[in-house]
């Protein structure tokens, strides 16, 4: 156990300073446009339903918040629930959920609330806790890239991961990326969005 | 935003893409480390905590880094609050690791370490200090977060020392009816606010709180939504350094 990640910090830190050098880490713009423009859509075609970000929940209030929408076009909207709300244990701030609601009254109520579970792109698979671990105990070459905002990439990020937020791999495209197309690439960021 | 970069990379013709959903949560959740990058130890608003044992902080050290052994840092741990992101690095990995596992499971949720401890600091080029430690003080002071009111500015709207300053409490009657209310204060519940916004007077300032700073926030959301000049308090207002005057039940 001891000193193994001190052993592989070095070859993926190199590859990292090659990416690095290649101008990475210095867009800090917020992100994700697409999904914004999903979200609106979803907000348009069904009233009664949030697609976003769980912001809070007050059992003490039996009040929960979403965040609809990302940047300045964000909303943030207030649904009351009760013991009759179904899945009210995915309401947990920072997750994505979809929240089935309906008006009573004056109150919005929250009737359901579902997990949003990402999806990755076809051809691309995914990869588990235990087996990414495994990739990096053994100083498989790859790279790890973290697809979050630089501020949260600096306070703390994966082993020998290097940044690359999704403006920046949409504008220098293949000069962050390594030359071989063949080369493995992992992607992850701050959970399931 | 895996799916998007891992779609990015695909429409560039990499073959070997792959994504890792659970991303850095569910990596620190399994128990293994996560880094803090050179330029956050460098400047970030941290903990920075030396773990090596000997007396070699004298002869160098990373900037702002407090020594402390693993035995130092279990007696001294309440000195550390509990909500300020500690960033650790010694000379053993396993002490290390040791030591990011008991802050993590003592309630810590930011920890992480020095890439290559302080062997590979000095290697990075990166800059030390030496020379005698004086102080093994813990100073750090959280930054307010946006939208959040300072304890001082919030204390004086509760001694009515700002008139343009309307304070709601957003916690439920009964809490109140339990504990009491600050002076110079509204009770509205979080989830009431959005019927009573008329209560709440558009042409002041209006500070928010409640039992710890949770339902504050939302009602922030909530009162910035509805185009109000809004604060909230993120705060236990059980803790001493709230000092707010209380009318008790």
């Amino acid at each position: 156990m001891k000193n193994h990640w001190l052993r592989l910090g070095i070859p993926l830190t190199l590859l990292a300073v090659t990416l690095l050098f290649a101008g990475c880490a210095r867009d800090t713009a917020s992100v994700a446009q697409q999904e914004q423009a999903s979200s609106a859509q979803t907000e348009k075609q069904a009233a009664a339903v949030y697609t976003g970000s769980i912001v809070g929940k007050s059992n003490k209030a039996q009040t929960v918040s979403i965040e609809v929408g990302k940047g300045a076009d964000a909303q943030t909207y207030m649904l009351k629930f009760d013991d009759d709300t179904t899945g009210i244990e995915h309401a947990e701030p920072g997750e994505a959920a979809i929240i089935n609601w309906e008006q009573r009254g004056e109150d919005k109520f929250a009737v359901d609330i579902k997990p949003k579970l990402a999806t990755l792109p076809e051809g691309v698979t995914e990869i588990d806790v235990d087996e990414l671990y495994q990739l990096i105990e053994n100083d498989t070459p790859m790279v790890l890239a973290d697809a979050r905002p630089e501020s949260r990439y600096n306070q703390a990020h994966l082993p020998g991961a290097v940044n690359l937020p999704v403006p920046l791999l949409t504008e220098k495209k293949e000069a962050v990326l390594p030359k071989d197309k063949d080369t493995l690439l992992i992607f992850y960021c701050g959970g399931f969005t | 935003m895996t799916g998007a970069n891992a779609g990015l990379a695909k429409k560039l013709g990499y073959t070997n893409v792959r994504g890792f959903l659970g991303g850095e949560p569910a990596w620190v959740k399994a128990g293994h480390p996560v880094y803090a990058s050179y330029d956050y130890v460098e400047k970030g608003n941290i903990v920075l905590i030396d773990l090596r044992p000997g007396g070699e902080t004298v002869e160098g050290r990373i900037p702002r880094s407090i020594p402390l052994t693993i035995d130092e840092l279990e007696r001294r741990i309440n000195d550390i609050p509990r909500n300020a992101p500690v960033v650790l690095y010694g000379d053993d990995q396993d002490d290390v690791m040791y030591a990011f596992d008991e802050l993590r499971w003592q309630g810590y949720k930011n920890v992480s370490l020095v890439r290559g401890n302080y062997e590979g600091w000095v290697a990075a080029g990166k800059p030390i200090v030496t020379g005698p430690v004086f102080s093994t003080e813990i100073k750090w002071v959280r930054k307010l977060g946006k939208g959040e009111v300072s304890v001082e500015e919030f204390r004086k709207a509760t001694l009515g020392q700002l008139p343009d300053t309307f304070v709601i409490d957003a916690r439920t009657d009964e809490e109140i009816a339990q504990l009491g209310i600050f002076k110079n204060t509204v009770n509205i519940p979080l989830d009431e606010i959005p019927k009573r916004m008329d209560e709440i007077p558009k042409d002041k300032r209006i500070f928010i709180h409640c039992s710890t700073g949770a339902r504050a926030d939302l009602a922030y959301r909530e009162l910035v939504k509805n185009g109000y000049d809004v604060k909230f308090l993120l705060l236990d207002i059980s803790d001493p350094e709230c000092d707010c005057p209380i009318i008790r039940p």
